[in-house]
């Protein structure tokens, strides 16, 4: 057996327990507990069904599978990054009285997130069943592939987030602005078909969830994973990380001053 | 075993003051402003000037001085949540806090849960931490409630337990901000004679605290510091002395 080294296993702890606190703590006081993370995409899907196949009575009939085949992986991104905001000013105690690397309180905020998210895929995979299509074993290879580049993507925006915000807290109100803006410039509640032709290829040059979107949601609705798609998603979420990782590191260095 | 553990070269820390802080309104107006750097002197408080510090293993450092004469800014170089301004920190074993106690500690999360954080935030791995939590329960007197949110518990309660895990980390420096009373007199009793072990058995100690008789019975060398300078370094009895005299 390989004998991992002692501090190496303590920081995989740490990582471990703190995104641990993170979902204990968000369902803490509850009777269901994590149970939630499956009864609310449950619930939305039920909400989306009821006001746009029953009410609204729109042509496309599998609406809401389309729908939230995308906007679950955007609500594990959107929410991972609102919750960066904040997450080093909430943590200040920690920080101030402990040495360990500050992304991990970022990177746990994120794989919490992700675990939620995961737990949503339930939600996905019978609303594909509902719909008479069938899940299929390419999604064994397409899930861990989307799930690495996008939690890469999301921690690269997050860690630059929260130094930020530190020093400006006014941020946090533009980043929800902006996470507004980037949900309906990405293509998750409506197709990449239907933006016109020039800006299609724009948007999925320049828009790292464009490719990234869509690949989600080609996997779940028609078992494929397009690889070129998957190769822009991957490169910029390498781009991504790297800017905010250099941002991260520049204003890290001076943070214990205005914590 | 090397000879010394924590190394301090001329070491700065300076604070932007507050009310020099740009404001983010101010930035976006003033941009031209913003992005000019902001050296001049008066616009920064230090916290500590030119601070070259070696402790040795096994040495007893008490810090005397002010309140803002440096001391908690000197500690938390050591511990490494804050970097220095300028100079060179180096410190070559794990440090363990014994400041703030309980400050770590979640009110949501339960005793036990809390107890394998803090216990893996101070250094060892969630294996040792369950290992020891016997003994970490055992100590703090606490198996009654161990289990039970925390926001349930009385602030006597939560630093016996923060106590506790500090104490059962086996530090190897040990870092003591005016922590020499905790909880109810039974376990003040306790918890001091934990440390005197600790400190007799030769763990390096770093001490700070008003309390001079302290200083003087424990310390083997003290430091005298005031706003961010060393005013004078060496043997307790002399400098605690000359400490009194210049407060009186």
């Amino acid at each position: 057996m390989i004998r991992v080294p002692y501090h190496l296993r303590r920081e995989i702890d740490l990582l471990w327990l703190l995104t641990q606190k993170e979902i204990t703590l968000q369902y803490k006081r509850t009777s269901l507990g994590i149970l939630w993370s499956l009864l609310n995409p449950l619930l939305l899907a039920f909400v989306f069904y009821i006001a746009f196949v029953v009410i609204l009575k729109i042509p496309k009939r599998d609406f809401p599978l389309f729908f939230l085949s995308a906007l679950f992986p955007w609500t594990w991104f959107s929410t991972s990054v609102s919750a960066s905001c904040v997450s080093l000013i909430a943590n200040k105690s920690l920080i101030k009285k402990f040495p360990f690397p500050k992304h991990f309180l970022i990177t746990a905020g994120v794989l919490s997130q992700a675990v939620h998210f995961l737990v949503s895929l339930p939600v996905i995979t019978f609303l594909v069943y509902y719909y008479g299509k069938t899940a299929h074993g390419v999604w064994l290879l397409g899930i861990p592939i989307l799930l690495f580049i996008q939690f890469v993507m999301t921690i690269g925006v997050c860690i630059a987030i929260s130094v930020i915000t530190v020093y400006f807290v006014d941020f946090q109100f533009i980043v929800a602005f902006l996470l507004n803006i980037l949900f309906w410039v990405s293509p998750i509640i409506y197709h990449l078909e239907t933006i016109p032709e020039p800006y299609r290829l724009l948007s999925l040059y320049f828009n790292p969830m464009t490719s990234l979107m869509s690949s989600w949601r080609e996997l779940f609705l028609s078992n494929r994973i397009y690889w070129n798609w998957i190769f822009i998603a991957f490169l910029s979420s390498c781009i991504v990380f790297l800017v905010g990782y250099l941002i991260f590191r520049r204003l890290n260095t001076r943070l214990d001053e205005v914590i | 075993m090397s000879e010394w553990v924590v190394d301090l070269n001329h070491v700065w820390k300076k604070y932007l003051l507050l009310r020099d802080r740009p404001g983010f309104k101010e930035s976006f107006v003033n941009f031209h402003r913003f992005l000019k750097k902001r050296e001049g002197e008066d616009h920064y408080f230090y916290a500590l000037k030119d601070l070259t510090l070696n402790i040795k293993t096994g040495e007893c450092l008490g810090i005397i001085g002010k309140n803002g004469a440096g001391k908690s800014t000197l500690l938390s170089l050591m511990l490494g949540t804050i970097l220095p301004s300028r100079g060179r920190v180096i410190v070559k074993d794990r440090v363990t806090p014994l400041l703030e106690l309980g400050s770590g500690f979640h009110p949501d999360l339960t005793g036990r849960e809390n107890v394998v954080l803090n216990g893996v935030l101070l250094g060892l791995t969630k294996e040792d931490v369950l290992k020891k939590m016997p003994s970490i329960i055992d100590f703090s007197e606490m198996e009654e409630f161990i289990d039970v949110p925390m926001r349930t518990y009385s602030s006597g309660m939560y630093l016996r337990l923060a106590f506790s895990v500090a104490f059962h980390t086996d530090p190897s420096i040990l870092i003591i901000d005016e922590v020499l009373s905790v909880g109810d007199e039974g376990f003040q009793r306790k918890s001091k004679e934990a440390i005197l072990k600790l400190i007799k058995t030769g763990t390096t100690t770093v001490l700070v605290s008003h309390n001079l008789q302290a200083i003087g019975g424990l310390c083997t060398r003290v430091l005298w510091l005031d706003h961010g300078e060393v005013v004078a370094e060496g043997d307790p009895k002399e400098i605690i002395e000359s400490y009194r005299k210049k407060m009186a």
